[in-house]
């Protein structure tokens, strides 16, 4: 049976939304809007569900988790196209020099990036009064991601727009006891 | 020379970002994935400023930093943590391992480099080092008092030196002046009508250009409330009415960082002289001593091998001063330079007093020390 969450759902989408629009705003200098928010519970999803972008699009996935008070994980995917530019932005090049095939590079701008945007969101967390500390990130590349979690009490997916070009955080909590 | 600042972190990207970041100053980036790196880098490379991620594989920011602040040779290096982490728990525990500053990403190029230059002398890239001025050399001091009479009686007190006293009376004059001029001290009095002295020091605090001038608070001694507020809100020091002037230039000195080896080491041809002051107390003992190693270098690089000890304008011998000179002569023991001691007849007689002087020679002029060796 779910869990009652500690953090009620506007809560969660304003330290998503924080988190997303610091890093953005700061590292990249561009701005984004929250498109969909997604509510996922284990009765009406038990089987997974597909993420809201085109499953065929080529995609990098950044992800980090925290441990403490709350327990979580949050993935980052991110079109290949926008992952390019964030991370020519990012350090300062452009695209003909980190090379389309440069996946370390990108893999790890990337990661960084979802280092911060977890980070934040872990922040906001802490100053609420659930301690936790952070994993290291870690970089899937693919298409047609599906996340199957085995126990969450919490699952939100939230799709963002950064200057027509799309992106989705899925966050995973559960609180510890 | 080049500053030199280490980048701890996994993240390459982070690396970049901090290379990027200095790109436009005088400096040297060296870098380290991890805290096992990271020391081993930091004891080759022995860095002025270490960017420590927290987060790593193999050692993280937090035990690298414990192991660094154990570690006697480097120990002193300054080090701002760069982490995404920034719950309370953390900044407690690395704020008692001892870091300089923290910095939270996502983060500002132009933050990072403000950080870094409050900890280490950051200079653009192309721009010579600064010269240290010496004690002799003209500086410029900004005295803010509402009473003419206070002024004069600075720039009297201070005639005898190079210094350039400049008087206004208020908040609004001493703005404009810093705006025409940066001086390279400021004195304001604490009595200036409406707390305008606190407001002059936030204002001077908060400009990017006036920021690091020494502010020096004028005090009459029994205004100790007002003396307390100026210390609390971060005055260099206070200096009490009426003005002692020895320890004004003295304070002056110490705060722009003046080279007062000119008072006490004269270069001559074979020789160098060190010329001890009447008062001979612990902080001028001090001054020698910290000056002592760097020009008997200079003088045996220029080729003079000895050295006379002038105590002749000397009032009176005190232990720190005979440990000074007993230091002295034990450096010139060591690097084959032949010594002489001058004294008059009340340091001669003194020197008798005391177990380690009593067997001194002293010559009555330094000419007479000068043929003696």
């Amino acid at each position: 049976m779910q869990q009652t969450f500690p953090i009620k759902d506007d809560e969660l989408e304003a330290l998503a939304k924080n988190a997303i629009d610091s890093v953005f705003s700061t590292m990249l200098n561009r701005s984004t809007t929250i498109q969909e928010v997604i509510k996922i519970d284990e009765d009406n999803h038990p089987e997974g569900i597909q993420l809201p972008v085109d499953a065929s699009m080529p995609m990098i996935a950044g992800t980090v988790g925290f441990l403490g008070n709350l327990t979580g994980i949050i993935y980052i995917f991110m079109e290949l196209p926008l992952a390019m530019e964030a991370t020519c932005s990012l350090l300062d090049m452009e695209e003909h020099e980190i090379g389309t095939d440069d996946h370390e590079l990108v893999n790890d701008a990337i990661g960084e990036l979802t280092n911060m945007i977890v980070g934040t969101f872990k922040n906001d967390l802490s100053n609420k009064g659930y301690e936790c500390r952070m994993t290291i990130p870690s970089i899937l590349r693919g298409s047609n991601f599906s996340i199957e979690p085995a126990e969450v009490a919490l699952r939100r997916i939230f799709k963002f727009d950064c200057g027509g070009r799309s992106f989705v955080i899925d966050v995973l909590m559960k609180e510890e006891n | 020379m080049r500053l030199k600042i280490l980048t701890v972190d996994d993240s390459k990207t982070v690396r970049i970002i901090v290379k990027k970041s200095f790109k436009g100053f005088d400096c040297e980036i060296t870098e380290a994935q991890n805290g096992v790196e990271g020391l081993a880098m930091a004891a080759k490379v022995n860095p002025d400023i270490i960017l420590l991620d927290i987060t790593m594989p193999v050692m993280d920011g937090v035990e690298m930093l414990t192991k660094l602040k154990s570690d006697p040779a480097l120990k002193a290096i300054p080090v701002i943590m760069l982490t995404a982490e920034a719950g309370r728990e953390n900044v407690m525990k690395i704020a008692k391992i001892g870091v300089r500053d923290y910095i939270v990403k996502p983060f500002k190029e132009d933050v990072l480099v403000d950080k870094v230059s409050r900890v280490v002398d950051l200079r653009p890239a192309g721009e010579a080092e600064p010269v240290q001025k010496k004690i002799d050399d003209p500086i410029d001091i900004l005295v803010v008092d509402d009473k003419p009479a206070i002024i004069n009686q600075v720039k009297e007190g201070v005639a005898h030196t190079p210094w350039n006293i400049h008087g206004v009376s208020s908040t609004g004059e001493a703005i404009d002046f810093c705006q025409k001029k940066i001086p390279d001290c400021i004195v304001i009095s604490l009595s200036l009508p409406e707390d305008a002295a606190i407001t002059l020091f936030r204002i001077i605090r908060s400009n990017a250009k006036t920021k690091y001038i020494p502010l020096f608070g004028l005090s009459v001694k029994t205004a100790v409330e007002e003396q307390a507020r100026a210390q609390q809100a971060g005055f260099s020091t206070i200096i009490h009415k009426p003005i002692d002037f020895e320890e004004f230039e003295n304070k002056v000195g110490k705060a722009v960082n003046l080279d007062a080896s000119g008072k006490y080491f004269e270069m001559g041809e074979g020789y160098m002289t060190v010329k001890l002051p009447k008062t001979c107390n612990a902080s001028v003992v001090n001054e020698v001593s910290t000056y002592l190693k760097a020009k008997t270098s200079e003088a045996v690089n220029s080729g003079i091998s000895k050295i006379i000890f002038d105590a002749q304008g000397v009032s009176s011998l005190n232990m720190d001063l005979i440990k000074l000179l007993l230091h002295s002569m034990k450096t010139c023991r060591d690097l084959s330079l032949k010594y002489a001691l001058t004294g008059n007849d009340v340091v001669i007689e003194e020197s008798k007093k005391f177990e380690e002087s009593k067997d001194w020679k002293f010559c009555d002029s330094v000419e007479t020390a000068k043929a003696s060796i």
